[in-house]
């Protein structure tokens, strides 16, 4: 119980200064989406065990609640959080203040607007119908723009940083920064602008979903577990030398298991195949992370007991999922609630715990301030790792059932809804834990946050 | 790594290599996928969706239906799909290349619909799938804002939905569909793909009991 709950006295405060408001900005809102995407996803959660939850409203179907949370999550939450983080770690690996930092603000303001806007869209029937696209294609020319307008200071840093080397937090961050525009950009074109043809869209936004998996949210995680397990322990990284072939494994083999999901459909075999090839190769980049950030395991900050976690689910779910990329695993869980499971492990797992841990790190450096609450901290890690196992296993648990259901032909669908019915209860208290546990953080932060001001002010007033 | 330049060369070959790999590449093998012509019918199949299903395919796209039902047939060996009476053969891309927007979905929380109007043993009619949606069923949720209760002037609508028992609207009144689910349930009923390309024939009921 050190780091996290205290301010920084190592690093240069007037170097953070320069990065305070916009970047708390940033987090600021990620957290906001954080929360908006939980109390969306409990919603959708409800309406698979309780179908009239909501059904009357158009605006929260089920399809659009469960369009509006994936979308929150991943552009609101992540796309604020994870890219402030990154900018962070570039910005102190840099050595020197941030620059452009109005710019920034300009940006995050801009980015928001984009997002509120295109979820409004998806809310009022404009939702896109292709997963982690959701966003109807009016909000995406005034997010890329943003997203443009907030790298600015993410490359000002890394350009004008005081010494030539690279470090692995470097490797992934710069990564994210700059694929994502290319990556948005290709994928709205392809599938909104000018849309290829028919099974092709499909095909491109596989290679959409992966390429912003491999490409965005995970090195936006990493860049941050890297950066803050070595400051932590005060270690070197154990294997350095292989990190960066675990880097460019992940650069160059993540987009193709874009096929995975179409295993069995009306796509060339090959695109299926290659898909399955890839995540197996994977492997390799999970295990040289595993090697790499081993010493976030047992660790005695709760920044690392979050990383630690967020490590173990980030390489149980690369594993699960080349597990469920063979056909013979597939024709069990394809369709079914198993894919979320994955998913959720992945994602509320994987990235999110490790994005937590590097935000307990941040936070009080940038904020000049120590958190808060110690106990807010630990009651949040607590809810996090409780409400992930229960959402897996109930996920989990449920596409089995589903899976068996579906490929006996003899049992009807409203069968298949009764046996998997308490499951997914588990899977709605597991959301209804995870949101308790975000809103803990939300307080700590604005407490965090709010209290520096109101003690700066007191300086001044003295 | 020391080299900066080196580091965006990989980065932009990375991204690259993917997307020529996967996008362009199906692209090139499927681009210019054109209809099958049918002598024995014709015929060219696929056909393209009639002026109200179209519409209605864009009503099934604003709902998102595809978060929990798909369109895609997979072959006899995988899955239950054609024991289900969901199609006799698999999906295949040429299915879809008149579809502007494709929703082959990727959960089956409800069933497949691709071939909804040739379901069998027995497939729903337009008073049905009406049913369906005001009253829901099992799983599917019953979503009323597609209707419209209102009082009955003159004569009762032909397209009033004959509900009974608790459903039933009062004395004087009626639940008519609107125009939008008219558009819906035209497109679920124009789901069909029971016709057969040199590369997608149907395969023999139960193994090798051909006909």
């Amino acid at each position: 119980m050190t780091a996290p709950t205290q301010a920084a006295t190592d690093e240069d405060t007037a170097t953070e200064a320069a990065g305070r408001r916009p970047l708390l900005l940033l987090l600021g809102f990620g957290i906001l989406w954080l929360l908006a995407a939980g109390v969306l996803a409990f919603a959708s959660a409800i309406q698979l065990h309780t179908p009239d939850f909501f059904a009357d409203c158009p605006v929260f179907t089920h399809g659009h609640a469960v369009a509006l949370a994936e979308s929150a999550w991943v552009y609101g939450w992540v796309g604020n959080a994870g890219l402030a983080l990154a900018v962070w770690i570039l910005v102190r690996l840099a050595g020197e203040p941030l620059r452009a930092g109005n710019v920034v603000v300009i940006g995050a303001l801009a980015w928001n607007a984009g997002l509120f806007i295109g979820l409004v869209g998806i809310a009022t029937g404009d939702a896109t119908g292709l997963p982690m696209l959701e966003l109807p294609r009016y909000a995406l020319p005034l997010m890329l723009t943003a997203y443009g307008a907030v790298g600015v200071s993410g490359v000002l840093a890394w350009a004008g940083r005081r010494r030539s080397i690279m470090f692995a937090s470097h490797w992934y961050a710069v990564a994210a920064l700059f694929l994502f525009p290319w990556l948005f950009s290709a994928a709205q074109v392809m599938l909104l602008w000018v849309p290829v043809r028919g099974v092709l869209q499909a095909v491109a936004d596989g290679w959409y979903a992966q390429g912003l998996w491999s490409l965005w949210l995970a090195p936006l995680a990493l860049a941050g577990a890297y950066y803050v397990v070595p400051k932590i322990t005060g270690r070197l990284i154990p294997s350095y030398e292989a990190a960066s072939l675990g880097f460019w494994c992940l650069v160059f083999v993540g987009p193709w298991t874009g096929g995975r999901h179409l295993i069995g459909g009306p796509v060339p075999a090959w695109i299926s195949s290659i898909a399955i090839v890839a995540a197996v190769t994977l492997l390799f980049h999970y295990l040289i992370v595993l090697i790499n950030l081993r010493a976030s395991f047992g660790g005695k900050s709760v920044a690392l007991r979050f990383i630690g976690i967020g490590l173990a689910a980030y390489v149980l779910g690369g594993v699960v999922d080349a597990a469920t990329s063979m056909r013979g695993v597939a024709a069990l869980v394809q369709f079914t609630y198993f894919d979320g499971a994955q998913q959720q492990l992945a994602l509320s797992g994987g990235i999110s715990l490790m994005i937590y841990g590097t935000l307990y790190f941040a936070v009080p450096r940038l904020a000049g301030r120590a958190w808060a609450s110690g106990s807010l901290i630990r009651g949040h890690l607590v809810l996090a790792v409780l409400g992930l196992v229960l959402l897996v296993v109930s996920l989990a648990g449920a596409g089995i059932v589903q899976g068996q259901a579906l490929n006996d032909a003899a049992v009807a669908f409203p069968r298949i809804a009764e046996r998997t019915r308490s499951w997914l209860m588990g899977a709605t208290a597991a959301e209804g834990i995870l949101l308790l546990g975000n809103l803990l953080l939300a307080a700590n932060f604005v407490q965090t946050v709010a209290c520096r001001r109101s003690a700066a002010k007191e300086a001044i007033a003295s | 790594m020391k080299n900066g330049l080196l580091l965006f060369i990989g980065l932009f070959a990375a991204l690259g290599f993917s997307w020529a790999g996967i996008v362009l590449g199906s692209n090139v093998q499927l681009g210019a996928l054109a209809p099958f012509f049918d002598d024995g019918e014709s015929q060219s199949f696929p056909q393209r969706l009639p002026g109200t299903a179209a519409r209605g395919q864009l009503v099934y796209r604003d709902l998102n239906c595809a978060s929990c039902h798909t369109q895609q047939v997979r072959r006899p060996d995988f899955g239950s799909d054609q024991a289900r009476g969901w199609g006799d053969r698999q999906s295949v891309a040429r299915d879809y290349i008149y579809q502007s927007w494709v929703q082959l979905g990727q959960s089956r929380t409800g069933p497949d619909l691709t071939n909804l109007r040739a379901r069998k043993p027995t497939a729903p009619d337009a008073e049905d799938l009406m049913e369906l949606l005001y009253t829901g069923q099992g799983g599917m949720p019953a979503y009323r804002f597609l209707f419209e209760t209102r009082k009955v002037t003159g004569q009762v609508s032909e397209h009033a939905l004959a509900l009974t028992g608790r459903l039933k609207p009062a004395s004087g009144a009626e639940v008519v569909p609107t125009a939008r689910t008219e558009a819906l349930v035209a497109y679920l009923l124009s789901l069909n793909t029971t016709y057969d390309y040199p590369e997608a024939k149907p395969a023999p009921v139960g193994g090798g009991d051909s006909k």
